[in-house]
């Protein structure tokens, strides 16, 4: 079984769901968000790069094959659970963001302060807070925790503190523009390796070597 | 024995039968698919709807009495609708527990607008308030107090208890719909309705659709899925004067040139006629195509105008709103049954001369052939020049739209939120209707506007006996007269749901009727600490959608759908019901019985619900509250399948135009249509004043900005487009911190590149935008989508995240009189054109 | 103890202080305090790093030359090269400590190391040298620990020999390991294909040139400052003065060598990060490679070299000028985002998506193309700090053991 997703880019409205139901799923501090959509070739959002052109593009974690992240992390904090996905593990990182230098894809963030105090930044009534309320061990490891320690690094964990209740990730179950598909790479005959075969697939940053298993289907297709 | 099986076997049948039939009528009916929450979790389905009217059903994870997680609830029976919900939606929590949450209820310390106020008991408030609503009310009499509403279609239960209680008092009300500028108003005078649209999941039927100035990807996010699956088997073309979103999405963009879809339309229209490709038996069938006009007077014949149909058309028994008009057939002329769409076999075509009653004769011709002679203006080549779109690409689409029905046509709410956007409309449906698009699966025409449309009846609710209401177009109270507009004016506004101070016309003026005092009294119902609210003299704190029940209905699906509490009313917020109760109570003793006095909040609320589902007719037919707990339940509808096309029982059954628009009964709108039919031919005198018989393309600004101010063509260079954004719900949602962390925490201004350039203006500086009604700030994104002489930003900030000047300080309300030819509140009302708005920008120096 | 060594002790001490308590700030508050973010995640601290192991390098590589290459007039300088290398390899770790974001979970290091990751071979490489350069110092001191200092003295025969005879033996370890960190430490950068910048084979060899080339520096200061400008030390200053400058032409040579086969190329990429350093901070980068060499063509002048002030002062403009390369080591690996892309239907544009910053402020831009890195005040107190440290502790060896008095003998 390898985990992996496939991002449908003619479907992908850009309308950042999956941004925001990953921030309060994941319960990210202020500043932190581990999805983000961008319109490439523009500075904003939405703003087409040039008359005539526009797309949108999604980007977490790639849960690449061969994670630089995973190999430069001194501990093994960074670590790939037997489904390849790459996960953190909150109670053995040390904050030397050493994988935040190896990922070509700058996915990683950083608890550059107390997440309780950063979260205050948002100005909630009554000291509120958002998010999968526990927390979440996965071969005894803290994989998820609602209150991040400070000085931790974190990024998308594709939802692992939902996957043995059978749910799909929340940017999936998210996604207005059913965009998002979640399945098993390994096998061929999955929805999402037929996607991938039938609709050209492809990945980003190919030439960094790290064998992502999050795949795009190209924009502009006629077939839906 | 034999007997006895027989028997066995058809009561056996007889109750298969029915069985079957009411799994039919509930096929519809959702579950909520509860996600399996943790230990300790629950999980409640509840509705988001705000004023976008998307209405999505979402699964609110609650521990320990907080929101911890949000997620859509997926539970629609077609899977296509699932997941409805959007990342405002989706960050709802920022608004529950943002710092600008309304905790208690609140009096004015401070001047009218310096946001001072006190904490006061709910008592304190109420007494308060009721107590200064009965002075004026006394002073200057009831109407004197207004009361606004917005998008009613989204809370039949807490809306229709504001309502209930100024019907009750007498107080005026403004309608929402016309308030807001989404009153398209085409759509009463061509098809007699207030307005329609398929359900999306009925857009990818259509085998081409266009779309005129809808920016769906953003304004329906949760749909838009649909217009992308409609490029599968058909064509999705997109005109917009802008590269929007939408456009990028299209097969092809026509970025035509702005306030120009009439020219576009009919230049459409008329290639299809010329070319023979349009739906003949529709045109006779179906609109008033074929109905004979006079030549001399522009009306049309009457037959009891006409000899030898007189007597006949004496003895025809039609309702009040109906005419009987003249048709010519292969026989001659003959009258028109308004009541009957059976096929007429009625010639399009032609020209007669026809004696009549009083012994003279005249010339008439059919509308048919008033139209085409009216459309050899609108060549392509002179639509070219009027839209800026070659004149073979506006050829070929005509060709492609005709060759693929059926058709379907979105028309967005910027289009005609201009004060010619009536024409617009009245030209763009020619399209569905010559390609015999109506009423078909996937074909027609949709408004996507903000959700006025009532889906059942809801009379028992929201209009009690005795009750009056004044209705006031919110443009009246604007502008301080017409019709029906009090004589010694509105003097206090009550409004929930909705944030007037920002989001309506001459915001900045209503500032100045506050502060001066000429508006005595402000009672605002609102969960967020808007700009309204700042501007009140008591605020009451409302509970959100995850804090009370309530029964919502939408325009894009039509899934009757509850909000259910999830947590306790934060702080001391309570339902709407409850304040209307207590302020009736207040104001009259005898009101309170009105209001279940016996009953809590959410009790109270139930019932309602439960009596509104038993009285709501047809459409909530056998639908129960229980039902509706569980999950969404489809409304019923004269369709096949309950689906929501429109016309499909006037086209399919021959039914006559129009159908009911809800609460007002048929007779207050069918009059729109005495033809009984789909009229592109208007006679009121009015229209043929104006010339606008028939559609036709109209100059910009000549009636409006130019009138008003003729300089104004070399002051103001840039029209003012403020449309939808995709982080706000109009001004809900202004405050949502990771929204606004996602665009930059700054509002933007867009321009083109060479209007910048012009005026020495960068990205990200700061720009002011100026007419001589108002101004505003924001900073400048040079967007290369944006066309030159355009000027975009995009509504709902609040007034102070720009420097505290409203954007609505520039806008204007415009009113067209042909708007007010009838009168019936939010379907033929003047109605507010944004877009009708030049500006020009400039660098505030830093 | 001299005036001038107890001013000395007095600041480097006041200094290291203050850099411990603002390290403690730091701890408690978090790296916020830093200007580091997550588009630029390493900044002065690790920079310090680089820095600090190079300037370990003098000591073992000077030793090495008297033992294995038998330039004996450096033999004088053998003890403070193993002081300074001992005191530079230490302070790199204590420069990176700051950086780590959970210090106490350093024990993990030792519970799950990983043995992919270049950084748990340095840490280990570092510890090595620090362990090496500590011994070696112990050995050469050993037949002058006298009198009181007797009691930690090992106990053999002729100690003389016996410190003669190990010092030889461990020479060609010390090279070794002094190769190594460098090595080691730039392939913690170097294995990195997510920035273009670091990723050049010439790396590795280019930081043992840079290093060779401060650690002597660092030496020759120390020797300077402890023993004058004495005529019998001419020979080991102009030996000194030629390794400096073949190691930073050395150096120049891999650096230039790798700019010019990425800009010869062209890659867009390879260009922008290369822009970066040439105009972005081209001020710096001429000061990376002018004041080295002027240091250089200084110390190659015999008259320069008859002034101790002037080769003190030339020493240091060239271990600024190294300070300086150490520093411009990360504005070109993050001021350019790594995700970058050419998109879909666009042509000639590069384009970077967009970094969350990892800082709200209900003003700013949480997501960031670029970050100008200037390391807070709080940054460079503790790097004061860390520099502060390595004084002192020299001040305090020279001051408390027999370093220098053997050489006046
Ligand atoms: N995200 C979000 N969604 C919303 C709302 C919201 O506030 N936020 N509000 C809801 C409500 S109440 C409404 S009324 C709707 C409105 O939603 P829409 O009907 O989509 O209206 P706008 O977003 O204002 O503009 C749509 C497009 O019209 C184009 N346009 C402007 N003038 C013309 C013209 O003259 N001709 C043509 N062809 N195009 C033109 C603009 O360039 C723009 O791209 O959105 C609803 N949905
Ligand atoms: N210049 C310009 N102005 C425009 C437009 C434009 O395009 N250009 N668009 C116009 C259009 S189409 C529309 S529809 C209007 C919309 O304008 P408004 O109807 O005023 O919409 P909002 O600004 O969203 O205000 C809704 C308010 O209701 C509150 N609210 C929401 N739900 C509840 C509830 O359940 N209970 C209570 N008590 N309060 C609730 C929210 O907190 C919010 O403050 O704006 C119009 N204004
Ligand atoms: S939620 Fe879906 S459609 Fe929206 S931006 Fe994310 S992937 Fe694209
Ligand atoms: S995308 Fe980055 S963080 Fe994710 S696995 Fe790849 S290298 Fe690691
Ligand atoms: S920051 Fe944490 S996860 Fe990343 S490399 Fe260091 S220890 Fe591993
Ligand atoms: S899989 Fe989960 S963690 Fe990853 S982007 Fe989606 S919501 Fe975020
Ligand atoms: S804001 Fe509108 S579209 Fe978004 S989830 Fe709520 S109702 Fe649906
Ligand atoms: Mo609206």
């Amino acid at each position: 079984m390898r985990r992996g997703m496939v991002i449908d880019l003619e479907k992908c409205i850009g309308c950042r769901s999956c941004v925001v139901a990953c921030k309060q799923h994941n319960a990210q501090p202020a500043g932190n968000w581990w999805n983000r959509v961008f319109t490439p070739g523009s500075a904003r959002h939405l703003t087409p790069p040039q008359k005539g052109e526009e797309y949108f593009l999604p980007v977490h974690c790639q849960h690449c094959q061969n994670a630089p992240c995973e190999k430069v992390c001194p501990v093994g904090a960074t670590y790939r659970h037997t489904d390849g996905t790459i996960l953190v593990d909150f109670e053995r990182c040390i904050g030397c963001r050493y994988c935040m230098a190896a990922c070509p894809y700058g996915v990683r963030q950083f608890n550059w302060e107390d997440p309780k105090k950063a979260m205050k930044k948002y100005g909630y009534q009554a000291g509120y807070s958002y998010g999968y309320p526990k927390d979440y061990r996965l071969d005894g490891r803290l994989v998820y925790t609602p209150v991040r320690p400070k000085g931790v690094v974190e990024k998308c964990n594709f939802c692992v503190h939902y996957l043995e209740k059978g749910l799909d990730p929340a940017c999936v179950r998210a996604c207005p523009g059913k965009a998002r598909h979640v399945g098993d790479f390994d096998d061929p005959d999955s929805k999402v390796s037929k996607m991938i075969r039938e609709k050209n697939g492809f990945t980003l940053l190919p030439e960094k070597g790290t064998r992502p298993n999050v795949y795009y289907l190209p924009p502009k297709r006629k077939e839906v | 024995m034999d007997m006895k099986r027989r028997s066995f076997l058809k009561l056996g049948a007889a109750a298969g039968a029915a069985s079957a039939l009411d799994l039919k009528f509930f096929h519809y009916v959702g579950e909520a698919a509860a996600s399996p929450g943790t230990e300790g979790e629950s999980i409640t389905r509840s509705t988001c709807s705000p004023n976008c009217t998307g209405a999505c059903g979402f699964n609110i994870h609650v521990t320990d009495g907080r929101i911890t997680t949000i997620i859509q609830s997926a539970d629609y029976p077609e899977e296509s609708y699932n997941p409805r919900g959007c990342l405002r939606g989706l960050s709802m929590m920022n608004l529950v527990y943002g710092k600008d949450r309304v905790k208690y209820p609140l009096i004015r310390t401070g001047p009218p607008g310096s946001g001072e106020f006190r904490k006061a008991s709910w008592e304190e408030a109420l007494d308060y308030a009721a107590g200064n609503l009965k002075k004026i009310m006394d002073k200057y009499g009831p109407e004197a107090v207004g009361l606004t509403v917005q998008v009613p279609g989204t809370g039949y239960v807490h809306k229709g208890a504001f309502v209930r209680l100024a019907g009750l008092a007498h107080w005026s009300i403004h309608h929402g719909y016309d308030q807001n500028g989404d009153l398209p108003m085409f759509w009463p005078m061509t098809f007699g309705v207030q307005t329609e649209e398929l359900e999306s999941l009925e857009w990818p039927n259509a085998r081409y659709t266009m779309v005129f100035g809808s920016n769906i990807i953003q304004t329906r996010l949760p749909d838009a899925h649909h217009l992308i699956e409609a490029k599968k088997n058909g064509k999705l073309v997109v005109f917009d004067p802008d590269f929007c979103s939408t456009s990028a999405k299209a097969d092809e963009w026509v970025p035509l040139k702005p306030d120009s879809d009439a020219a576009m339309g009919l230049g459409l229209a008329k290639v299809i006629i010329d070319r023979k490709l349009y739906d003949e038996d529709f045109l006779k069938d179906f609109t008033d195509m074929p109905i004979l006009v006079r030549k001399d007077n522009g009306k049309r014949l009457r037959a009891t105008e006409v000899k030898g149909l007189a007597d006949e058309a004496d003895n025809w028994n039609v309702p009040q709103y109906r005419s009987l008009f003249v048709i010519h057939n292969d026989d001659g002329p003959v009258i028109l049954n308004p009541e009957n769409l059976q096929p007429t076999n009625a010639r399009l075509d032609g020209e007669y001369t026809l004696e009549l009653v009083d012994g003279g004769t005249v010339e008439v011709s059919t509308v048919f052939s008033q139209l085409k002679d009216m459309l050899k203006e609108y060549t392509p080549e002179k639509v070219a020049a009027l839209t800026d779109v070659k004149a073979e690409q506006i050829e070929r689409i005509a060709v492609e739209a005709a060759t693929n029905s059926p058709v379907h046509v979105i028309y967005g709410a910027s289009n005609y939120q201009w004060y010619n956007g009536d024409l617009k409309g009245r030209a763009l449906s020619l399209l569905p209707v010559l390609t015999g698009s109506i009423g078909q699966s996937g074909g027609g025409m949709s408004t996507l506007a903000g959700q006025y449309r009532i889906r059942f009846n809801l009379k028992e609710w929201w209009f009690p006996p005795g009750g009056k209401l004044n209705w006031v177009p919110y443009l009246y109270f604007l502008q301080g007269k017409g019709k029906r507009y009090p004589k010694k004016g509105i003097k206090a506004m009550v409004g929930g749901w909705g944030n007037p101070f920002d989001q309506h016309n001459m915001a900045n003026q209503l500032r100045d009727r506050t502060a001066s005092g000429d508006i005595e009294f402000v009672v605002t119902f609102d969960f967020s600490m808007t700009t309204s609210c700042q501007w009140s003299d008591v605020v009451f704190p409302a509970t959100s959608w995850y804090e009370n029940y309530e029964l919502t209905a939408t325009i894009l699906h039509p899934y009757l759908q509850l909000q259910q509490p999830a947590i306790e009313p934060m702080f001391e917020s309570r339902t709407a019901l409850y304040v209307a109760r207590e302020l009736a109570k207040r104001l009259n003793s005898d009101f309170e019985k009105f209001f279940y006095p016996g009953l809590d909040e959410d009790q109270a609320s139930q019932k309602i619900i439960e009596r509104l589902l038993e009285t709501g007719g047809y459409e909530t037919k056998g639908i129960t509250l229980e039902m509706l707990k569980k999950g969404p339940v489809r409304l019923h509808a004269h369709v096949p399948g309950d689906r929501q096309i429109p016309f499909y029982e006037q086209i399919h059954e021959r039914v006559p135009f129009p159908p009911r628009s809800y609460p007002p009964p048929l007779k207050a709108t069918a009059r729109f249509l005495r033809s009984g039919r789909i009229e592109f031919y208007k006679d009121e005198d009015l229209f043929l004043e104006v010339g606008e018989q028939l559609p036709v393309q109209k100059e910009t600004f000549s009636e409006t900005e130019y009138k008003q101010d003729p300089e104004a063509r070399q002051k103001y260079k840039l029209r003012f487009v403020t449309k939808n954004s995709l982080y706000r719900v109009h001004s809900t949602h202004s405050n949502n911190v990771w929204l606004n962390e996602l665009q930059g925490n700054k509002p933007k201004v867009f321009l083109n590149e060479a209007d910048a350039r012009e005026r020495n203006i960068k990205t990200g500086e700061l720009i002011e935008i100026y007419n001589n009604r108002g101004k505003t700030k924001a900073y400048a994104i040079i967007d290369p989508g944006c066309r030159k002489g355009t000027t975009i930003l995009e509504e709902g900030w609040w007034a102070k995240y720009l420097q505290n000047e409203s954007y609505n300080s520039l806008t204007m309300p415009w009113i067209k009189p042909l708007h007010e030819i009838y009168f019936v509140p939010g379907i033929w009302s003047p109605t507010t054109a944004w877009n009708e708005c030049l500006v020009d920008v400039r660098r505030v120096s830093a | 103890m001299s005036r001038s060594k107890k001013i000395g002790f007095l600041v480097s001490g006041l200094i290291m202080l203050a850099g411990l308590l603002a390290w403690g700030f730091q701890f408690k508050e978090g790296l916020v305090l830093t200007n580091m973010r997550n588009s630029y995640t390493w900044g002065l601290y690790v920079s310090g790093l680089a820095f600090f192991v190079g300037n370990a390098a003098g000591g073992l590589v000077l030793s090495s030359l008297i033992y294995l290459f038998g330039v004996k007039s450096l033999k004088p300088f053998a003890k403070l090269g193993a002081l300074t290398a001992f005191a530079n390899v230490t302070a790199a770790m204590f420069s990176i400590l700051p950086d780590i974001g959970q210090p106490i979970r350093l024990y993990n290091m030792i519970l799950h190391p990983q043995f992919r990751s270049p950084l748990v071979w340095d840490v280990l490489v570092l510890n090595l040298y620090a362990a090496l350069s500590l011994i070696y110092l112990y050995i050469l001191l050993l037949p002058d620990l006298k009198g009181p200092l007797k009691k930690i003295a090992l106990k053999v025969d002729d100690p003389k020999a016996f410190s003669e005879k190990w010092a030889r033996r461990l020479a060609p370890f010390s090279l070794v390991a002094a190769v190594g960190i460098h090595v080691i430490t730039a392939w913690i950068f170097a294995t990195q294909g997510a920035r273009g910048w670091w990723n050049s084979a010439v790396l590795a060899p280019d930081f043992v040139a840079a290093a060779i080339a401060s650690g002597t520096a660092v030496v020759f200061v120390v020797a300077l400052l402890a023993y004058g400008l004495k005529e019998e030390f001419k020979e080991a200053y102009r030996t000194m003065a030629v390794i400096i400058s073949v190691a930073y032409f050395v150096h120049i040579f891999f650096m230039y060598n790798d700019f010019l086969i990425h800009a010869w190329y062209g890659a867009t990429e390879a260009l922008e990060t290369l822009s970066i350093t040439f105009i972005d901070y081209a001020p710096a980068h001429a000061f990376e490679v002018l004041a080295p060499l002027v240091a250089v063509i200084l110390l190659l002048n015999s008259k320069v070299r008859s002034s101790a002030g002037a080769m003190i002062s030339s020493c240091l403009l060239l271990i600024a000028g190294i300070f300086t390369h150490r520093f411009l080591l990360m504005p070109g690996a993050f001021d350019k985002i790594p995700f970058t892309i050419n998109p879909l239907g666009m042509q000639d544009t590069d384009w970077s998506l967009p970094i969350a910053s990892g800082d709200y402020g209900s003003l700013v831009n949480t997501f960031v193309t670029e970050w100008h890195y200037f390391p807070s005040g709080v940054e460079m107190i503790i790097f004061s700090g860390v520099v502060a440290y390595a004084c002192f502790l020299m001040i305090l060896a020279v001051d408390r053991l027999p370093i220098v008095s053997e050489a006046k003998a």
